[in-house]
Parts: C-alpha cells; structure tokens; sequence
C-alpha cells in the first residue's frame, strides 16, 4: 500500500532558558492509508513532540532544526504557511490527552464543531448545524440536540473525548492523530472510544496515528508499531513482530514489564 | 550583588535616607530663611534650586521635606502594617466567626474610595504631622491584614505548625514564632509598596492643604504655590514632584526586587 | 444565575449596614464634635446657630439614637441640608453628578480602548522592544504623582502651547456658542482631566491584559485551536481574547474606588465642579452633612461597583453561568 505520511530524520530542539534540548532525534516513520500506527514509549520519550512537529504546531521555544515531513507529494516543513492551514484539520486532524481542557471553556459544543466546519468547507450555519448533529450521533452521544448547546464543563469526560473526536471527522481527514486519548479516561469509557475509534476508522477509512504509553492498547489496535526512547525511534515494526520477536533491549523491557503486571 | 532592581532601589533610598537624617548638616540654609533679595529667583549658585515667593531656598526647604515625608510614609506603613498583622492572623488563625468578623469589617473599610477616608478624618482632626501618620495608618491596613491572613491560612495545615501544638506550644508562640516569621515576604514586598503609597497619600493630602501644614516644608505643600506659579516659575514644579516621583519610584524598585527574591 | 445574583444582594445588606454604621462612627466618635466647627473657619455659625444645629440634628441624643436616626435618614436619601449655605445637600450632589459621572465614565472607555490593545500586543510578543518599553512606562506611570503630572501638563499645554484652557468645564462665552461649538469647547476642556484621570488605570489594565492573554494563550485548547486549522489571527482574537477579557469587568468595577479618589485632585486642580471638588470643599469647611453624604454615596457606589462586576463576570463565564448538569 502506498505511503500516505512519510517522516524522514526529524529534528526538534526546545530552547529553555539558553539550554538546547533535542527533545526528537532523527525520527523516521511511515504510515500507509487506513493503516493503524502506534507510537509507544514512556513519558518524555518524545512522543507528543514528534506528532505536534508534523504540521508544526509547536511551542514558541521549540525548532524543528531539519528533517522532511511528506504528506501527498509535500514537505509540510517546508510550505508556506497558508497551505499548511489548510491541511490542518482538514487533511489531518488531532485528538488529545485531557478534552475537557482542550476545548475552549466559553464556547459551546456545537460552536466548536461547526467553526470547524465551515472553516474548511463552503456550509452556511445551517448546513453545519445538520452536520454536527449527524457527528454526533456517529460518535454515539445519545442526545445531540442537547449536546450541541452544552458547554465544556458541563459534559463528562468521556463525552467531551466523543464530541472531540465528532470534531476531527468532521472534515474527513486522512489522518487522525490521538496522543493518548484514552489515558484520562476511566477504563470502561477507555474500551468504548477505543472501540468508537475502531468502528469509525472502518468507516471513514482514516489512518490512525495512536500515541500511547500502554503496550495493552497497542497490542489491540496496532498494524504497526514504533518504540520511542529518549527522543529515537529504536524499533519499529509490524505488531506481531514486535510482540513476538523484540530486538531492541528497552522494548523487551517495555513488554516485559507489561506482561508482569499481567496486562499483556 | 545579582539583584541589580534591589540594589537600584536600595540605593535611592539610602541617599534619601542619608539626607534626611543629615538636613541640619547637608541643607545651604534654615528652611524658614526668606531671602529678600530673591524672591521666586531661577536656580543659581547662591540658591541651586531657587527660591519660592517668599525668598526661602528650595534646596534647603525639599531637604527637609524629604524628612518629612520619608518618616511619614514609614511610619505610617509600620501602623499599618501591625494593625493588618494583629487583625489578618487573628483572622487566619482562628478562623470560624472571628475570620468573618474580621474579613466583614475589611470589607466594609475597603468600601470606602481611601481619599475620601482619609479627607473625612482629617476634617475631623487638627493637622499635626502625627495625626497624618496615624490616619494613613489606620485606613490603609486592609491590604496587608488580607495578605497575612492568606498566608497563615495555607501555613496553617503544614506539618510544622502541627509539631509545634503537638509539643505544646501556646498559641501566641506559634502564631509569632513560626507563622509570621515564614509569611512575611509577600508582607515585604506590600509593605515597601505601601510605603510608596502613604508617601504619595501624604504629598496629594498636603497639596490639598490638608496634610502638613506650612511653614513646616513638604514636598506636597511646596508644590501648592506651583499651581499659582505655572509658567512662571518652573523650578517649584519641577523638583518637589521629581522628589516625589524619584523617592516612589526607589521604593517600587525595591518591592519588585523583594518581590524576585521571595517568588 | 439567578440564584448567584440573589446570594450576593443578601450578602450585600450586612455591608450597606457595616458602611452606615463606620461613616457614622468617624465623624461622631472622632475627637470634637460636629458641631464643635472651629469659629475660624466657618464664622456664620454663631454659638446660637450652633445650638440649634445641634437640636435639629439631634446631636444632643445619646448615640445610638443618633445612629438610628442617621439610619432613617440614609434609607430615605436625606441628607440634611448644608452647613455652609443651608441647602440640601442631597441637591448639592445632584448637581455635580453629572460632570464628575460623565469624565470617570469617559475615562474608563478610554482606559479600555487604548489599555487593551497595548496589552494583546504585549502578551503576543513578549520580551520584544514593545513589550519591554511598555513594562517600563507602566511602572513609571505607576509612579507618578497624579497631581504633579496635572501640573506638568496644563503648563505645557494650557500655558506654553497655549492648546487647551486652563481650567473649569466651559468658556465664559460658552452660552453664545452653537451646539456644536459647546460641544468641542466641552472637550477641550475635559481633555487633560480625563487624560490624567485614566493614568493609573492605563498602567493597571495594560498589565492585567498581558498577563491575562499570556495565560490564555498557554491554555491546551489553542493548540486544538491550531490544530483545526484556524488562522493565526482567528486562534488569538476569537479563542485567546475571549478567555482573557473576562476578568476586565471584575477589575474595572474594583477600579470605581481609585477613580472616585482621585477626581478629589484633579478636580481641584483643574477647578472641575464635580462631586471630588463637592468634598474637598465640604472638609475645608468642615460641612459635616455634606461629608457625610458624600462618603456614604462613594462607598455605595464602590459596593455598587463590585456587584455589578461580580455579575457581570458570572454572566460571562459559562462556567458559572451554567452550573454542571
């Protein structure tokens, strides 16, 4: 299968106070259409870093110093900047950690959405309303037209994490990044967006770049896999081939350290 | 020393220290002094700041003004400063309906457009330079008396405090030996603030006429002949207020350096 | 919401009390009497006239007839009439409303118009020229002596330039001018009053607004924000803005106090016939009716201030204004 995203000898520096921090070291990975790809690593190895650098939304402090992100034929470093607005949340599109706090507290549900929808499609008011409600009942919230007058606050979190991800498909992108968007979430609500996510990915053919730092979750969802370590990529793979054959020391460590607590 | 706004604002304040504790030595001449002569003369070498209309040389009369005002504010800080001290730990310490007493009654002062405090009581009151420093004190406490409360109320709860009832110690002890002595930076810092402040409240209370009373010089009651002297003698204008604006600007450095040191 | 506004009005009521009672206990529990006005400064009261003054205002009651009586005054807005020239003083401070009201509300939207912006450009680049020279006139500008800088500048424009006139709210010929005549010798009169009026709030919001947004702009929905795609200009006026301007309202309601004192000395500076003049007036006389008044109509005003700001706030907010289902 074709490559849809391919990164090559990606390079961020973070400037703290006169210090250089090469938070991402040469990180390299691919991911092809509908494929599932997990980033695996523990905290700090980069992870969040390495996803937030593909379309360049990254913090005042941080450089990306060299390296080639191609998305359909393009560097994504290196175009201009109103083409790379365009391909944001609309090409590729970011699910996060904490919902809640990752939408904007004084707008509501439904305005958050719909902003995002004509942001990137010519829809009147009306039109995007009808769409974000149709989004909402596919990510399973059972009563949308409430929901979509709710505020953040207001909802749980899990409910936030479905409306979120209502807000990414809204434009259909190729691609959907979720940088742990399961690990606030209490267990039970884990295994049901997981499923969610499965289910939609199937049906709106996405791929999936899942960051995480749970080898269960992997194990589940992965096509393949990358291990991350201290801003490097040290292994990567298909799933069963890293499950059952582990080269690199630190991912044995990894698995094995899973398997104990007997999750794996 | 690293802290270059301290150090800026200690300085300031320490040549202004210095003359206002050495007037008598460092003045060219007796503040009262009126020099026929020169009546509302420019600066020149016999008067380096010129005269006002009565003949006094203003040199003389901005330093002791600058006794005047720089104990002024101090004192009247240090009022206010135990005041909210007594009244902000007995609040954050024993909380419950004296807190409410306390806070409710901070309020209620806070009400009040401060000038307004201090004009009404100054109506009430013969101007004596004591007097000012007492009415600045006794409405300008509510600030720090909210602060140490704040503080002692998150203190409070921390282990050492709880080893210090658990060993016995009285009330009194605790609140004075250990809660006090660790909130008392952001008290500093406000309190430098504060003194920038009652400087400000004292000079704008004896411009109005209201605060120290002339012949006794202020930098505040000089200026009041600069409104009948604009354009005509600019040095009355000019000097008092660089004074003032000098002397808050020295104390302003030195809270926002207590301010790095105790962040 | 409603059930916000209704807890604070309840909680207001101890505080109207608290400020009747304290505005009482200054003037009467201070040393010397109301009506014990020094002969030097009001020579119109003969010890006759001081007499009945003193059965008229019941200051011959015990105290906390006094105080009830005070009471029943305030509740009825009766403030008595004027020592120094026996009008009510209630009239008195209808009169000078008007102008003090329309500089300190024209003081604020300016405050606002200029304050804000300079704070967004701040906090968007901070540590750049800008930001670090503004840092340096806001805490200069904290600094000043209000009265000082009215000085400076109504001897720079009022008699070197000779731009703006010295003083008061109107020329002398000011009736045979034509409307819009009146209206621009209005302003050129109101000009420098406001200006050095809004000083201190200049410096104040600018601050708050810098750090405001720079908070806001650190919070995780603008990287969602970014992440949608939304340009640069939509993320920091349309997300970051809205965050950041809520507690404006909260600060500009705590701001009245400062603005009600300090029109004490412009007003007196710039001869404005405003409610700061009223009382300057009223303490060198020593019209105890007219101070009293006009000290229970500020701290009513600050009070009043507050609530409004306060709910303002939980308006705006929705996460007070929508409680969690």
């Amino acid at each position: 299968m074709p490559e849809l995203l391919k990164v090559k000898n990606l390079r961020v520096e973070f400037n703290l106070n006169n210090d250089i921090f090469t938070a991402v070291k040469d990180v390299s990975l691919e991911i092809a259409e509908k494929e599932t790809v997990v980033l695996a690593g523990e905290s700090g190895s980069g992870k969040s870093i390495t996803a937030l650098s593909l379309t360049k939304i990254l913090p005042k402090n941080a450089r990306i110093v060299s390296g080639e992100v191609f998305f359909r034929g393009q560097d994504l470093i290196k175009i201009d900047q109103r083409m790379l607005v365009k391909i944001r949340g609309k090409e590729i599109a970011y699910i996060f950690q904490e919902p809640t706090s990752y939408l904007n507290p004084v707008y509501t549900i439904g305005d958050q959405i719909m902003e995002a929808i004509m942001l990137h499609q010519e829809k009147s008011r009306f039109e995007a309303r009808a769409e974000t409600l149709n989004l909402l009942s596919q990510v399973k919230i059972a009563d949308p037209e409430r929901v979509i007058l709710d505020y953040p606050h207001q909802l749980s979190g899990g409910m936030n994490q479905r409306a979120f991800i209502a807000m990414c498909l809204a434009c259909s992108p190729k691609i959907l990044i979720a940088d742990e968007p399961t690990t606030s979430l209490d267990v039970t609500i884990e295994s049901a967006v997981l499923e969610l996510l499965k289910g939609l990915q199937q049906k709106f053919g996405f791929s999936l770049l899942f960051i995480t730092h749970n080898l269960s979750i992997a194990k589940k969802i992965a096509d393949k896999i990358c291990i991350m370590y201290q801003g490097k990529v040290v292994e990567a793979g298909n799933a069963g081939d890293i499950f059952d054959r582990p080269k690199h020391p630190h991912t044995k460590e990894l698995i094995s350290a899973y398997q104990q607590i007997g999750k794996l | 020393m690293k802290n270059k706004t301290l150090a800026a604002g200690l300085l300031i304040i320490a040549i202004l220290s210095m003359m206002a504790i050495f007037a008598p030595l460092i003045s060219p001449t007796d503040p009262s002094l009126m020099d026929q002569n020169n009546l509302l003369a420019p600066p020149s070498y016999t008067h380096l700041l010129g005269t006002d209309s009565m003949g006094r040389d203003l040199a003389s009369r901005m330093i002791y003004g600058a006794r005047i005002s720089l104990s002024i504010g101090v004192i009247a800080m240090g009022i206010a400063t135990i005041i909210g001290l007594i009244l902000g730990s007995a609040a954050g310490f024993y909380g419950g309906v004296i807190d409410t007493l306390i806070m409710r009654f901070t309020d209620i002062m806070l009400c009040f457009p401060t000038f307004f405090l201090i004009l009404t009581v100054a109506a009430t009151l013969e101007s004596s330079i004591f007097n000012i420093m007492a009415i600045i004190g006794l409405t300008g406490w509510m600030g720090q008396a909210r602060l140490i409360r704040g503080e002692i109320l998150s203190l409070k709860e921390r282990e050492f405090i709880q080893a210090s009832r658990a060993i016995g110690c009285s009330d009194f002890r605790i609140i004075f030996r250990h809660l006090i002595p660790n909130a008392i930076g952001p008290v500093l810092v406000n309190a430098t603030l504060g003194i920038a402040g009652a400087i400000l409240l004292e000079s704008g209370l004896s411009f109005l006429g209201l605060g120290v009373q002339p012949p006794t010089p202020s930098w505040g009651n000089i200026l009041i002949e600069s409104k009948s002297t604009l354009g005509v003698a600019w040095w009355i204008t000019i000097f008092p207020g660089l004074a003032i604006l000098i002397t808050i600007l020295g104390f302003n450095f030195i809270s926002e350096g207590l301010k790095k040191r105790y962040a | 919401m409603l059930t916000y506004i209704f807890r604070r009005l309840l909680a207001m009521i101890p505080l109207v009390l608290g400020i009747s009672l304290m505005s009482f206990a200054i003037i009467h529990l201070a040393p010397g009497r109301p009506s014990n006005v020094d002969q030097s400064l009001n020579p119109k009261i003969s010890l006759e006239t001081r007499m009945r003054l003193e059965k008229l205002y019941g200051l011959d009651k015990p105290i906390h007839l006094q105080y009830l009586n005070w009471l029943k005054m305030m509740a009825r807005f009766e403030f008595g009439k004027s020592f120094s020239d026996n009008r009510p003083v209630s009239e008195k401070i209808m009169e000078r409303i008007p102008i003090t009201l329309t500089i300190n509300i024209i003081s604020m939207i300016f405050i606002l118009i200029i304050a804000i912006p300079i704070g967004i450009k701040s906090a968007l680049n901070p540590g750049s020229l800008f930001d670090k020279s503004m840092a340096i006139a806001v805490f200069i500008g904290f600094c000043l002596p209000g009265f000082w800088i009215a000085l400076l500048l109504m001897n720079l424009f009022c008699i070197q330039l000779g731009w703006l006139p010295l003083s008061g709210i109107k020329s002398l010929d000011f009736e045979y001018l034509s409307f819009w005549q009146k209206a621009i010798d209005l302003s050129r009169h109101l000009v420098l009053p406001i200006f050095v009026s809004s000083i201190a709030g200049l410096a104040g919001i600018s601050r708050y607004m810098r750090s405001s947004m720079i908070e806001a702009l650190s919070q995780p929905f603008i990287c969602t924000a970014r992440a949608k795609g939304l340009p640069e200009s939509t993320v920091v006026y349309k997300h970051a803005l809205r965050n950041a301007i809520l507690p404006i309202v909260t600060i500009l309601g705590l701001s009245i106090p400062g603005l009600l004192g300090g029109s004490v000395i412009f007003e007196s500076v710039f001869a404005i016939p405003g409610l700061g003049r009223l009382f300057y007036e009223a303490v060198m006389s020593r019209d105890y009716p007219l101070i009293m008044a006009e000290v229970v109509l500020t701290a009513g005003l600050t009070m009043l201030g507050n609530l409004i700001a306060d709910i303002s706030y939980a308006y705006a907010d929705p996460r007070i204004r929508f409680r969690k289902q």
